[in-house]
């Protein structure tokens, strides 16, 4: 045993913890390591505890409970464990204490950048443009106008006036609007 | 990576100021990042392997503690044990299934050497010369299949 305690974790809650010093270095050194996360070996931090009594820092025990999540076990004893089955320990240091489980441990979550439009045959693009064209069985002439007349909505909005793409919409739903009305006059005459 | 290190860095500093008796890590031969160890092993006296030393070496991946290392045998001496293979694999539990990050390099050491302590009779696995043909080079791609406990 040595007295070197060039190791010893944060000095503050080691202080916080202990209301009689110990007598030794050593000891203070033991009564500091009661408070070390099983996991990452440090002074525990975001504290919580299992119910068959381990302490570990949350963030650690979340990512072990992620690595093998249809088998949750202790570390340290393998009893049954899980976010529900912790205990959070809020210091007195701490004057507004929050939840560990709450905050998620800070971790590179997945990303999904949206797929960029880039426009190869603007004319064609039906779905995303003023236009939308729709088969389907409704109430038979407003089903053709609600989908011919853009009655309906949720959409992205219309490109901005003056772009080439604005006015080449524009000149493709003045047309299918001439073809929805001669549908029409069919319909009535025949 | 980072916490990787951290807890490597406080492993080794508590096997080397108390290290448990017939184990010592060989400071020299650990490389920059920590990331692989020797750790000269001694057969307990009153063992088959009494006398005897052994080298272990471990291999830490950037998942470690979440991850289990990598251990094997290496050296002129492997054990002569029916949970370890010629080439310095080793059959044990908790260095792949039964792996927990409460685990560490000590008591990996620990569990190693009580393993060759409970060895009664020294001989190598049914299936070596098979096994030591056909395995990979890194002894966790073997799918290991506990069944013997009393060794």
């Amino acid at each position: 045993m040595s007295t070197d305690n060039s190791s010893k974790p944060a000095e503050a809650s080691a202080g916080a913890a202990s209301s009689n010093p110990g007598p030794s270095e050593n000891g203070e050194d033991e009564k500091a390591a009661v408070y070390e996360c099983n996991i990452c070996l440090d002074t525990a931090h975001d504290a919580v505890v299992s119910m068959c009594g381990h302490l570990f820092c949350w963030p650690c025990l979340h990512q072990w409970l992620e690595t093998r999540p249809q088998r949750q076990l202790c570390p340290v004893c393998k009893a049954g464990i899980g976010k529900d089955k912790v205990i959070p320990i809020y210091g007195r240091g701490n004057p507004n204490p929050q939840d560990p489980r709450e905050k998620l441990p800070p971790r590179p979550s997945g990303q999904r950048p949206e797929p960029e439009n880039t426009g190869g045959f603007p004319a064609f693009g039906f779905g995303d443009g003023g236009f939308q064209f729709s088969f389907g069985i409704g109430a038979f002439p407003f089903g053709i106008f609600t989908s011919s007349f853009n009655m309906s909505d949720n959409r992205p909005g219309p490109p901005q006036a003056g772009s080439p793409q604005h006015t080449e919409e524009q000149f493709l739903s003045r047309i299918f609007l001439w073809v929805a009305i001669l549908f029409l006059f069919w319909l009535l005459i025949a | 990576m980072a916490s990787m290190e951290k807890r490597l860095q406080k492993e080794l500093l508590a096997l080397t100021k108390d290290p448990p008796v017939g184990v010592k890590v060989n400071t020299d031969a650990i490389t920059k990042n920590l990331a692989e160890w020797t750790v000269d092993l001694e057969g307990a006296p009153g063992t088959v392997f009494e006398g005897e030393n052994f080298q272990l070496q471990f291999k830490f991946g950037s998942r470690y503690p979440f991850d289990s290392p990598q251990v094997m045998f290496i050296g002129p001496n492997i054990p002569l044990h029916p949970h370890v293979y010629s080439n310095g694999h080793i059959c044990l539990s908790i260095l792949t299934d039964d792996w927990s990050p409460a685990l560490s390099v000590q008591s990996v050491c620990l569990s190693v050497v009580s393993m060759l302590s409970s060895c009664k009779e020294k001989k190598r696995p049914p299936d070596n010369a098979l096994y030591v043909k056909t395995c990979s080079k890194n002894p966790k791609k073997t799918r290991w299949w506990y069944h013997d406990d009393s060794v």
